[in-house]
């Protein structure tokens, strides 16, 4: 599989790791660590890393996706979802976009199960980090799964008008031929 | 002040995030395609002096409908960083410096956020204003320093304060912005948020005051003294933001966290 590489290894890599350390303290802390309130900064402090990385720096890099939100002059909230254009999506790594959308989309699912084992050990108090890492996560897909729909509106659009220029290019000079 | 920031081209990173950036702002129509001014067939780890990565910035003011996946190139020419911060905003495109910078730029914007709520500021034109570009990092490090700090000077049940403290924080500041929403308000959601997380730092300041001297009327002054602060720095963003004849329903409940967490403080010892 040579000539398929990562083409952003180092972002790859962090990507990954700040889900996976956060989930892995969040598993192992109570061996090693005494204090729950140790244990709950910590994670949520890699939580809150990894939401930070997937929206800023993976998004933009691996797969040219980004989502933000600004206040306008009238005070009013909007939301920003973007995408390159078509041509540069095509030239995206494959196998980073495939990294960066099974992360996103296996990590909540993890912690879901956390969270029901928590539950079920009445540990409510760990129920508090989970609840943290499930928001921060499903802000993330939730964003970039809306650019993801943007994008492939922008495909359509840019079809549908690429289509409609050329017909209606063909139609003109057939009649100037015509006539 | 944006093309000079361009300084680090030894990452192989930074060509691709060029590209990037530049391929944010072409439009869609196929004619007006511009070509990247910076496409590099190799990466190349040092490139020639680069065309200043300034025209790919996106300030906020053309940006002008929501759910756009494009933003149409206004201009051609550089244009003025003016997106300093919005929550989380797009001007990560120098992501060639390393993390430092961009820390840098989040500290920076916290610190702002930080005294244009919390401080006297008699010229201060709206308050609703003045949290525009709000942020949360703030507010999360206030609510767990205080909720770090109370749990620390608690000789009992740590983790037990820990959460409650923070389980209270947060909980109360999403209700309490339910709660202006429901009144008829016109602040946004996490500008809410953020404005109660930033005035919750006259009382982590009390709880650090607290920790130097253990009697009751020391404690008692200082807490008071924060609370005054903290209610003060809250009100105007609260009631500018509801009609007036609904102000007291949305700044009572306020006052009432910050009281609440004012006798955590005190009670804590």
């Amino acid at each position: 599989m040579a000539e398929e590489q990562y083409a952003h290894p180092g972002v790859c890599l962090f990507t990954v790791l700040f889900k996976f350390s956060a989930l892995g303290f969040y598993i192992m802390c109570s061996i090693f660590i005494e204090s729950f309130v140790i244990q709950f900064v910590v994670t949520v402090f890699l939580i809150a890393l990894d939401f930070w990385t997937v929206k800023n720096v993976s998004g933009r890099i691996l797969v040219g996706l980004r989502w933000w939100n600004e206040v306008d002059e009238q005070g009013q909230s909007v939301w920003h979802f973007e995408s390159l254009d078509q041509q540069t999506l095509e030239t995206l790594n494959k196998k980073d976009a495939w990294l960066f959308w099974w992360t996103l989309y296996l990590t909540p699912v993890a912690w879901v199960a956390l969270g029901i084992v928590a539950l079920i050990k009445f540990n409510f108090d760990y129920l508090l980090v989970v609840g943290v890492a499930i928001i921060l996560n499903a802000a993330n897909i939730v964003g970039f799964t809306k650019c993801r729909k943007d994008a492939k509106k922008q495909i359509q659009q840019f079809a549908t008008s690429t289509l409609t220029s050329r017909m209606g290019n063909t139609i003109q000079s057939a009649f100037m031929s015509s006539v | 002040m944006s093309g000079m920031n361009n300084i680090d081209h030894n990452t192989s990173s930074q060509s691709d995030i060029d590209e990037i950036e530049s391929l944010f702002h072409i439009s869609v129509q196929p004619a007006a395609l511009e070509v990247p001014r910076s496409v590099p067939p190799a990466r190349k780890p040092s490139s020639p002096p680069r065309i200043p990565v300034s025209a790919p910035l996106l300030p906020p003011s053309f940006v002008s409908s929501s759910n756009q996946a494009f933003s149409t190139p206004v201009q051609s020419g550089p244009t003025p960083s003016t997106g300093a911060g919005f929550g989380g905003g797009p001007q990560y495109n120098t992501l060639t410096e390393p993390v430092r910078e961009t820390l840098k730029r989040d500290l920076l914007r916290v610190a702002t956020n930080l005294k244009d709520v919390v401080l006297p500021n008699p010229y201060r034109e709206d308050p609703g204003k003045a949290l525009r570009d709000w942020d949360l990092w703030g507010p999360f490090f206030f609510i767990i320093f205080l909720a770090l700090t109370l749990s620390y000077s608690a000789t009992e049940n740590k983790s037990k304060v820990f959460a409650v403290v923070f389980a209270t924080l947060s909980a109360g500041a999403i209700v309490l912005t339910l709660n202006v929403q429901l009144l008829g308000g016109s602040i946004i959601f996490f500008q809410s948020l953020s404005v109660l997380g930033y005035c919750l730092f006259p009382l982590d300041v009390s709880a650090l005051v607290c920790q130097v001297n253990n009697t009751k009327l020391f404690r008692s002054l200082v807490v008071l003294v924060a609370l005054a602060w903290s209610s003060w720095a809250a009100y105007p963003f609260v009631s500018t933001a509801v009609p007036s004849s609904r102000k007291a329903l949305a700044v009572y409940p306020v006052l009432l966290l910050y009281i609440t967490v004012g006798f955590l403080v005190l009670a804590n010892d």
